[in-house]
């Protein structure tokens, strides 16, 4: 029991960090219908540079930098990848495109910071504490806090701000938002600045308890794509729940049957849901009107 | 005021507008009727940006608008309650109605009375008023008709298009429409109107347009047109 505990626990930690990169996939999807299949290289990309800047200051001065960092570089993700797709009403030229960047994004770590992993140091003890029995570290409460806190700036500035407002006002009706005054351009733009953000700040909340390195993000962008499908992609609860029941399936399995099958009962739950609910477990299926 | 000279405008390939002309002088109500098909939508999405004309041009008091995007030209001072209401369904009817005022919350209007205007829309609309909470979405067919109109006067609008705001509402309610309009008229707002109910939108209007097949076949002041044999018997019900 304490032994089951003990990996929920763990799979807590893990499966917030898939939500905030899977929150960050819905940000795009939200306002443009488009994805940034790079996601996980913006989470890699911000603990890297990350992990340059600690060598120059301590942690937490760090995390403004590297937000900063991290919308940039969505900015660059939407105007080289995305724009011109949506320009030319490519319907799937962005895939294309936020793929080739993201395998480029990759290259270029490696070139940088090389191909091995390196390690992130902690900001916070890295010894673990004992409640009941159950270790956590420090370090999987931050993360877990992190990833809460950031969901819930970027909801709470949609709901209570007016250009919050115009973002969801775009993700509604992009020509009536025109309408209003709203450049729906600018807002799209926005929104990639602001998914590639939260993935850069998934990436050095997490790096401290990983390995840091230029490979990190591609198993971590494709689960979290995973989760934003099985919570459905317009559904803030879904990404939550979604990231939970991934993280702590991946650790129970790989303790109780084998680590090499952990990926195993994520990935059947996400053909279960494709099979009986496309729109994902929260997901609200949208008629397209034609 | 709104100057449209000879505007050309096409989905793809298919031209729909063949050179339209009219204008909408300030304080005026202007209609523009003709049958389904005939291109009166995509006169007006065409004069609020969200197709690019053809050719031709737009002007709004004076000022060149032909190929702003519509953001652009909302800000310049013209509102547009678009067809099918196009509210913003997950958002609260407040939020709508502020939305309306975005160019005047942020930036490119002035900001004027927000707040007091948004208290006169919900005097103009009570209906509004008690559902000022409620997600736009769930409201009734004449409510988010009512939301849509009030939504674009938040803007302050020089020029306020109207594109059949009657559309699929029950008797009641096109009169409350209506109801509505004459009292805009009444406020000295400039309107440009496209209505399928074409006798009450003359009544309401001081001049009228009649667009055939994306050409303008008769124009004049509203009284004459209600008047002419040809527009009696095509789109007014030749029996009455």
């Amino acid at each position: 029991m304490e032994i089951l505990a003990q990996l929920i626990v763990s799979g807590i930690a893990l499966g917030m960090i898939y939500a905030v990169i899977a929150f960050g996939y819905q940000l795009t999807f939200a306002t443009s219908s488009t994805l940034n299949f790079g996601q996980g290289e913006a989470l890699m990309l911000g603990a890297l540079v990350g992990l340059s800047l600690v060598g120059y200051m301590n942690y937490w001065l760090m995390i403004p930098l590297v937000l900063i960092f991290g919308a940039m570089q969505g900015v660059f993700v939407e105007r080289v990848a995305v724009l011109p797709a949506l320009k030319t009403k490519s319907e799937f030229g962005w895939i294309m495109t936020t793929i080739s960047l993201a395998i480029i994004f990759k290259n270029v770590a490696e070139n940088i910071w090389g191909r091995d992993d390196l390690t992130f140091p902690s900001p916070l003890p890295t010894s673990p504490l004992q409640f009941f029995g159950i270790r956590v570290l420090p370090m999987e409460i931050l993360v877990v806090f992190g990833a809460l806190a950031i969901m819930l700036a970027v909801e709470i500035f949609n709901r209570k701000s007016i250009y919050g407002k115009a973002v969801v006002a775009t993700s509604n009706d992009r020509d009536a938002a025109g309408l209003m005054g709203i450049n729906t351009g600018m807002v799209i733009t926005f929104s990639y600045a602001l998914s590639s953000m939260t993935a850069a700040f998934a990436g050095v909340l997490v790096a401290p308890l990983t390995l840091t390195g230029a490979t990190m993000g591609v198993v971590l962008g494709l689960k979290a794509f995973a989760v934003a499908i099985i919570g459905g992609l317009n559904s803030g609860m879904g990404v939550i729940v979604g990231g939970l029941l991934l993280g702590i399936a991946e650790t129970t399995t790989g303790y109780y049957i084998s680590t090499g099958y952990k990926d195993v009962p994520g990935l059947f739950l996400l053909l279960l849901v494709l099979a009986i609910k496309p729109a994902g477990m929260f997901g609200k299926s949208v008629i397209k009107k034609v | 005021m709104l100057e449209i000279q000879n505007l050309h405008a096409a989905y793809g390939k298919v031209e729909v507008l063949h050179g339209i002309s009219l204008e909408v002088p300030k304080g005026k109500v202007v209609t523009l009727i003709g049958s389904n098909g005939a291109g009166k939508t995509t006169t007006m999405r065409a004069i609020s940006g969200m197709i690019k004309p053809a050719s031709g041009r737009l002007s709004l008091n004076g000022i060149d608008i032909t190929g702003m995007s519509s953001n652009k030209i909302a800000r310049s001072g013209l509102a547009h309650s678009p067809e099918g209401r196009r509210v913003f369904a997950t958002l609260s009817v407040t939020d709508n109605l502020l939305l309306g005022a975005f160019p005047r919350l942020t930036f490119g209007r002035p900001r004027g009375d927000v707040e007091g205007d948004l208290k006169r829309i919900f005097d103009l609309f009570p209906r509004l008023k008690e559902r000022e909470n409620q997600l736009a979405g769930t409201l009734s067919g004449g409510e988010q008709q009512m939301l849509a109109m009030g939504r674009a006067l938040m803007l302050n609008p020089d020029v306020l298009l109207l594109d059949e705001p009657s559309m699929g509402l029950a008797p009641l309610l096109v009169e409350e429409v209506f109801r509505i309009i004459r009292e805009l008229k009444s406020r000295g707002i400039t309107m440009l109107l496209v209505e399928q109910f074409a006798a009450a939108a003359l009544n309401v209007a001081d001049y009228g347009y009649v667009l055939e097949n994306g050409h303008i076949s008769v124009h004049g002041p509203a009284e004459q047109l209600k008047n002419d044999p040809a527009v009696r018997e095509a789109y007014l019900g030749a029996a009455h």
